[in-house]
Order: C-alpha cells, then sequence, then structure tokens
C-alpha cells in the first residue's frame, strides 16, 4: 500500500508551535466571510412573496430581484412573438406580469406559478416562469398554504 | 408504533425485512466486539468483530437481491414497490427505481457501506488500529443499517394492493444518466468513511504517526474521483434533461455534493505533506472529520425539507435522525480531536511562507473557505428565516459566483507553483528562475485570448492560467524525464506524480470549459412555424421547422419537433409521462462540438401542428467539461499504480494476507 522509496527530506523539527498561522488563517476566514456576507448577500437575497405580501412590503421590495408567486389569471399569449401578459393574484391583490418567451399549453386560467423577475412601476417583468403542476387543485385559505401548496409543487 | 415484522401481506417483503433486521443484529454484535477487542487487546475478539462484517455484507446483499427481484417481478404486495414503480416500466427503469427515492437509496447506501466494510476487513493490518477502525465502520453500519430496518424500511407492506403501481418519477426516466449519478454519489460518499475511520482509529489509539495516512490515501483516491465523476454526471444530467441548458446552479442539492468534494481533495492534498513531511496532522484529522460529516449533512439538507431545492425530494421522518448522526459524527470527532490535541501538535514546524509545502498548506484554506461559504450560502435562507421569520428568501447564483469565481482562479495559481517550489525553502533567485518561462506564456495566452477577442477578465485570467500550468506540468515532465534518461521510465518510478499531474491538466481542460461556457453562452427564443416563407434567423444560424410528429411510447407521449439548423437536422422532444400528465419534460437536441455545442430545446408545441416555440443556446466549450473530468479520473487511476522498482525482482505489497 505504502510507496516503496524511504523519502529522502528530514523529518520536521519539533519546536513550540507559532500560533499566528492560524490566527491569521481565521481572521482571513472571518474577514471575508463578513465582508461577503454582508456586502453581497443581502443584495443577492431573492425574497418569495404572494401579491398581497408584495403590497405591504413595496418599499422595500420594489426593483429588487424577487420571486412572487400565485394564480394565473387574464393571461394573454401570442405564439408567434412569444409575448406574454397575464395578471398574478392571490384572491387579495393581484399585479400585472409581463414575459418575453414561450409557454406551454399548460399555462393556464388559475393555474399556480412562480415568477422570478422585479418590479418597474406597477408591473412585474418576469425573467423566468416556474409553472405548477398540482392534479387536485383547490384555492387555498391563506397565504401561508398558497407558499406552501407553491413550494411544494415545485 | 413500528411494524417491523409482518407476515401477513407480503412474502418477499418478510423476507428482505428479517434479512435487513439480521444484519442490524450482527452489526450490534460487531460493534460491541470490536470495542471490547480493542480495549482488552484481544486478538480474538477483534477477529470475531471482522467476520461479523461478512456476516452484515452477505445479509444485506440478501435484502438488496430481495428488492431488485420485487421490483422485476412487479410484486405490488411490497410498498416500496407499489409506490415507486410500475409494470409497464422497462426492465432498466425497474432496476433504477431501486435507487429512485429515499427508502431504496439508504438502503443502497447501507449495501455499499457493508461492501466497503467488507473490503476492509480483508486488507486491514493486525495493528493497534483494527479494532477501532473496525468499529467505526459498525457504528455508521448501525445507523444506514438501523435507518433502514426501521424508519425507512422498503420492505412495508402495503395496506390495500394495486393492480399497478405508481410508477417512478418521471424527472429521473428521462435519461440514462439518472441510472448512474446516484451509485456514483454513493460509492464516493461511503469511501469517506473508510479514511474517516482509520482516522478515528489513529486518534483512538494516539498513534497519529504517518502510517494512517499511507493507507488512507488509495481509499480517499478511490472515493474521490467517484465523487469527481458523480457531481460531473450530475452536471451533465441536468444539460441533457431539464432544457435550460446549463449544468450548474448553484442549488443546495448540488451544494451538498460539492461541499465533501472540496473537504476531501484539501485532504487528499495535505496527506501527502503529512506522508512527506510529517506536518499537517491535525489538518488530516480535522479535515476528514468535516469531509465525512459533510456527506451526512448534505442528505439531511436535501432530505429534511429544511433548505427549499429545485429537487423536490420526498421528506418524511428521516431528516432528524441524519441531523442526530452528524451531530454525533462532530461530537465524537471534535471530541476525540480535542482529546488528543498534544499529539496532533507534535511536529510543528510551521511551513516557510514560499516552499512546497506553504503552498499545499495556502491552497487548503482555500479550499476549506470555499466549502464554509459554500455552506454559509446554501444555509443561509435558514437563518433568515430562523432571524427575521421571513420564509422562502433564496441566494441566488450572484452570491456563489461573487467567491467561486476568485477561489477558483486562486487554487488555478496555486496549482500551477506548487509543483514547481522546492521542499522546505526557496530562495528568491531559483524561485524567479523557474517562474519566468510560466509567467511570459500566460501572460502569452492572454493576449492571444485577447486579440480574438476575449474580453471578460475572469475568462483571460483563466487562459493564462492554463497556460502557466500546461508550461509548468510539461516543463518538470521534461526535466525528469531527461534525467531519468526517458519518459517511460520516470512514468513507470514515479507514476503517483504522473497521475497527479494529468489530474491537474484535466483539471485545467474543465476550468477553460467552465471559464468560457459561463461567460459567453448564448441564449435566443422563437417561434417556428411549418412552411413558413423564410428561415428564421437565430444567433446568426438560419432555422426551419421541418416537422412535427407524436410518437406514443407505451408510458407516455412524445411530441418531436424535427429542426434544420444551417441544414443540419436536430430533433428536440417534448416528453409527458403516464403518471405526471400535467408535466412536460424537454429533451433537447444536442449537437456535441469541440469548441462548442449547438443546444435546442423545443418550449411548446402547437396543439393543432401548426408551429414549435423553440429555444437555441451556443455554448463555447462545454464538452472541455466532460473531457476534463474523464482526464481528472484518468489520472487519479494512475496515481493508483504501484511503482516498478529498481530492482528485478517485485516486492510483496503492504496488503497483509486475510487468512488465518
Amino acid at each position: 500500500m505504502s510507496s516503496p522509496t524511504p523519502t529522502p527530506l528530514p523529518r520536521a523539527r519539533q519546536r513550540r508551535r507559532n500560533p499566528l498561522p492560524v490566527i491569521l488563517g481565521v481572521v482571513a476566514l472571518v474577514g471575508l466571510t463578513g465582508f461577503i456576507a454582508f456586502g453581497n448577500l443581502n443584495k443577492s437575497l431573492e425574497y418569495f412573496v404572494t401579491p398581497t405580501e408584495y403590497s405591504q412590503q413595496r418599499a422595500e421590495l420594489e426593483g429588487r430581484p424577487i420571486r412572487i408567486g400565485g394564480l394565473v389569471r387574464a393571461v394573454d399569449y401570442n405564439p408567434q412573438t412569444l409575448d406574454l401578459k397575464f395578471v398574478v393574484s392571490d384572491g387579495g391583490a393581484s399585479f400585472p406580469v409581463q414575459y418575453s418567451g414561450a409557454v406551454s399549453d399548460l399555462f393556464k386560467e388559475n393555474q399556480g406559478v412562480v415568477v422570478r423577475g422585479e418590479f418597474q412601476g406597477n408591473t412585474f417583468h418576469a425573467q423566468e416562469l416556474i409553472v405548477k403542476h398540482s392534479e387536485e387543485y383547490n384555492v387555498p385559505k391563506t397565504q401561508t398554504e398558497l407558499k406552501d401548496m407553491l413550494q411544494q409543487t415545485q | 408504533m413500528l411494524n417491523l415484522i409482518s407476515f401477513t401481506s407480503s412474502a418477499l417483503g418478510s423476507l428482505g425485512q428479517v434479512a435487513l433486521l439480521g444484519a442490524l443484529a450482527f452489526t450490534l454484535a460487531g460493534l460491541a466486539l470490536a470495542f471490547v477487542g480493542g480495549i482488552r487487546a484481544d486478538a480474538r475478539v477483534v477477529e470475531a468483530a471482522r467476520r461479523a462484517t461478512w456476516a452484515v455484507f452477505a445479509l444485506v446483499t440478501l435484502g438488496i437481491l430481495v428488492l431488485m427481484v420485487a421490483l422485476l417481478n412487479d410484486d405490488f404486495t411490497v410498498r416500496y414497490v407499489a409506490e415507486h414503480s410500475m409494470r409497464s416500466s422497462p426492465t432498466w427503469i425497474k432496476i433504477t427505481s431501486l435507487w429512485g427515492a429515499l427508502e431504496g437509496s439508504i438502503l443502497l447506501w447501507a449495501w455499499l457501506l457493508s461492501g466497503f466494510t467488507f473490503i476492509l476487513s480483508l486488507t486491514l493490518r493486525r495493528d493497534a488500529l483494527r479494532p477501532w477502525a473496525l468499529g467505526t465502520m459498525f457504528v455508521s453500519l448501525l445507523f444506514f443499517v438501523g435507518v433502514c430496518a426501521t424508519i425507512a424500511s422498503p420492505f412495508t407492506p402495503v395496506s390495500t394492493l394495486l393492480a399497478d403501481g405508481r410508477g417512478p418519477n418521471p424527472a429521473l426516466q428521462n435519461h440514462w444518466m439518472m441510472a448512474v449519478h446516484p451509485v456514483l454519489l454513493y460509492l464516493g460518499f461511503v469511501g469517506l468513511s473508510v479514511p474517516f475511520a482509520y482516522a478515528v482509529a489513529a486518534l483512538v489509539t494516539g498513534r497519529l504517526s504517518d502510517h494512517w495516512v499511507v493507507v488512507t490515501r488509495r481509499w480517499t483516491l478511490v472515493a474521490w474521483t467517484f465523487l469527481t465523476a458523480a457531481i460531473v454526471a450530475g452536471g451533465w444530467w441536468s444539460y441533457e434533461t431539464l432544457g435550460w441548458g446549463g449544468y450548474w446552479a448553484w442549488d443546495p442539492v448540488e451544494n451538498a455534493s460539492f461541499i465533501p468534494w472540496l473537504l476531501t481533495t484539501a485532504f487528499l492534498h495535505s496527506i501527502q505533506i503529512q506522508e512527506k513531511r510529517g506536518l499537517m496532522r491535525s489538518w488530516n484529522v480535522w479535515l476528514i472529520v468535516l469531509a465525512y460529516s459533510s456527506t451526512v449533512l448534505g442528505t439531511f439538507l436535501n432530505r429534511s425539507g429544511i433548505v427549499q431545492s429545485v429537487h423536490a425530494f420526498a421528506g418524511g421522518p428521516v431528516g432528524p435522525v441524519f441531523l442526530g448522526f452528524l451531530a454525533f459524527l462532530l461530537i465524537v470527532g471534535i471530541g476525540l480531536a480535542a482529546w488528543r490535541a498534544p499529539f496532533l501538535r507534535d511536529e510543528a514546524e510551521v511551513p516557510a511562507p514560499v516552499s512546497r509545502e506553504g503552498a499545499f498548506l495556502a491552497g487548503n484554506w482555500l479550499f476549506l473557505v470555499f466549502a464554509f461559504m459554500v455552506l454559509l450560502g446554501t444555509l443561509f435562507p435558514t437563518f433568515v428565516e430562523a432571524a427575521q421569520g421571513r420564509r422562502d428568501a433564496s441566494v441566488g447564483p450572484a452570491f456563489y459566483n461573487a467567491f467561486a469565481i476568485p477561489l477558483g482562479l486562486g487554487l488555478l495559481l496555486l496549482m500551477g507553483v506548487g509543483p514547481l517550489l522546492p521542499w522546505r525553502r526557496a530562495n528568491g533567485q531559483s524561485l524567479m528562475r523557474a517562474l519566468t518561462p510560466l509567467l511570459a506564456s500566460g501572460l502569452g495566452a492572454a493576449l492571444i485570448a485577447f486579440v480574438f477577442g476575449v474580453r471578460a477578465p475572469a475568462v483571460l485570467i483563466t487562459v493564462a492560467l492554463a497556460a502557466y500550468n500546461l508550461v509548468g506540468l510539461g516543463l518538470l515532465t521534461a526535466r525528469a524525464a531527461r534525467q531519468a534518461g526517458g519518459l517511460g521510465r520516470t512514468l513507470q518510478a514515479q507514476p503517483r506524480r504522473y497521475g497527479a499531474y494529468t489530474a491537474h491538466v484535466g483539471l485545467v481542460v474543465m476550468a477553460l470549459g467552465l471559464a468560457f461556457s459561463g461567460a459567453y453562452r448564448q441564449d435566443a427564443q422563437a417561434t417556428l412555424n411549418l412552411r413558413a416563407a423564410a428561415p428564421t434567423t437565430l444567433l446568426h444560424e438560419r432555422l426551419e421547422l421541418t416537422g412535427l410528429r407524436q410518437v406514443n411510447r407505451g408510458f407516455g407521449d412524445s411530441a418531436i419537433a424535427s429542426v434544420s439548423i444551417d441544414g443540419k437536422p436536430f430533433e428536440a422532444r417534448l416528453n409527458t409521462y403516464t403518471q405526471a400528465p400535467g408535466a412536460l419534460f424537454p429533451a433537447p437536441a444536442v449537437r456535441y462540438g469541440l469548441l462548442g455545442d449547438t443546444y435546442l430545446v423545443v418550449t411548446s408545441i402547437d396543439p393543432k401542428g401548426q408551429w414549435a416555440s423553440v429555444r437555441l443556446i451556443e455554448s463555447p466549450l462545454v464538452s472541455w467539461i466532460w473531457w476534463g473530468t474523464l482526464i481528472i479520473c484518468l489520472g487519479a487511476g494512475l496515481t493508483l499504480v504501484t511503482p516498478a522498482r529498481p530492482q528485478t525482482r517485485a516486492a510483496p505489497t503492504g496488503l497483509a494476507p486475510a487468512t488465518d
């Protein structure tokens, strides 16, 4: 199993450990982590909200990348230009969504959907659609229930 | 109450359950024997523990065979078969359904673990480490076999018999790679249990000299190679089936396999330092404890639902149990290492910063920071939820790329300079002499790339570092070949060194693939009409829809769009599966090329058969990632070759014969 040639190197000398490198390493680690965590993490955190939650937290979420989840209403899709407009709603609040790209014919009214993108003014500009499929679909009663349903079928 | 044995409804299920319970009994017996034998230093008791591993292996093998027979015979009295398989599936799908869901995959894990323990029992030397290494393996076995035989047993009977099973998860039927990827991954994870067992044995006995790292090198390399192959195979599966044209999304599941890989890579490098110079003893103990724990952590994260992931894995009672095992491993590992701290501190001569040891040490820190940051990103949403009470925050790829790119480049830099540096201390002059050709080639390569239009700084740096690495390895090889009198001779004398060089070359190839495909990927969408007047132009290519057809595959349908791209035929599919009528699974058409892939996905097809919406993705150098991985695995294989001796007589290897 072992290598056959004995190593010609001298063994390391025994002496007291100098703690400096370890301390330096740990300080560097903590510093880098702190820098990245607070500089970058907060910017790149992406919250998942329902339309009602968004209307409550509008001030802090506008213009930031978020995911919004709800039910699809008022679908207007042109397959030739790939322009899609619809309204995402949770029964309480609702917001218009714009998306450019193909959607399958599974994309229907009252379908659950999670959309990734950001708000510009009152319209949500979507970069990505995550269509939810659920065989037994009931209109959820609470915000949490809706989110759980959307998360589960993700 | 757990209904552990029920002879009422399922004969096969009962046989499998009895086999697993038997394996559990032998595991407990072996565990007790190993510890008693270790404490009393009684060789006969240890021998009994060693033989208990054979019984465990035989019984778990029986268990997994029973499940396989049940799957192939469509025995729906077994709950696992009823829930994850169906009559109409092809045979290969039935076989892979064995690890297509939680209970079966834990059984596969337990079986591989018992197999590794069996192999270990044949190769263990009769020394003081033996009982404790066996005992540690038994602890791991106790956990996995115990989970398998109780809370996550695949053999629980069903209450109401179904005529046909529910069928496997469609996402896993969509590509043959899903049959391979989990097996590779578990081989990697399970393989790490052996070095971990040796580390625990070394800590318990206080024999922290260099014997244990020498013995574990091969085990670690084999595990590491499987882990590397598994991670890349997962990326390739994602590329081939998910239809987004990417291979890595920093998803919690991917991170869960990547963290152990980073820690194992660091361990693999620092055991060389301990072997050659007797340094970094405590590093090695800590790294292997963390690496093995991180495999359990990953499984916990993905099975507990604590972290939301696009890989929707079923939860169940398994999450908390894995968390308990993780806590146990960490507490035992940290406790043992703290107790043996005086032994670990012995030969702690701090390496000079500019020396080969220094490069290894710096590399270790980078790996550690890398692993820590990936873990932080994976767990951050959970922290946010705990701290702010807001659910569902997630960290995007931007967060990971912000540190992964600089750290990756730093590692590439060290990788090139490490082998050139002498041990112990480098003097400035010789260092500059060695580095000049490398720096020159790096600058030259970056200039050439710049002339060809590469402007992204990270890509330019990657190109420069790639050239610098390749030239460095080439020079070293040429020098060694000159001294040994021929390339063949030096290869035979130093397979370990050239295996490592080969693996590094593979990593450079892979890094180029990652850099170019990450920075220069293009993506466009359009709707193509049959009998269109003129071809549609996307990304400077002419696309024409030449046909649309529907095919019934027995367990689902495929809608196939035939598209010609610049005259070359492509056939992209949208698959549906009978178990999931509301879901579409794309199968993109990919034309692999040395310099770039053309990747066509159909996103939607007109029910009337007049048009199809497609997405065209052009990524440069993607296939370099797969080729690079192949080179890495070949290199790792080469390091396992026993070097040729200068004498003519072959020497016996260090394996103790496993006979009495």
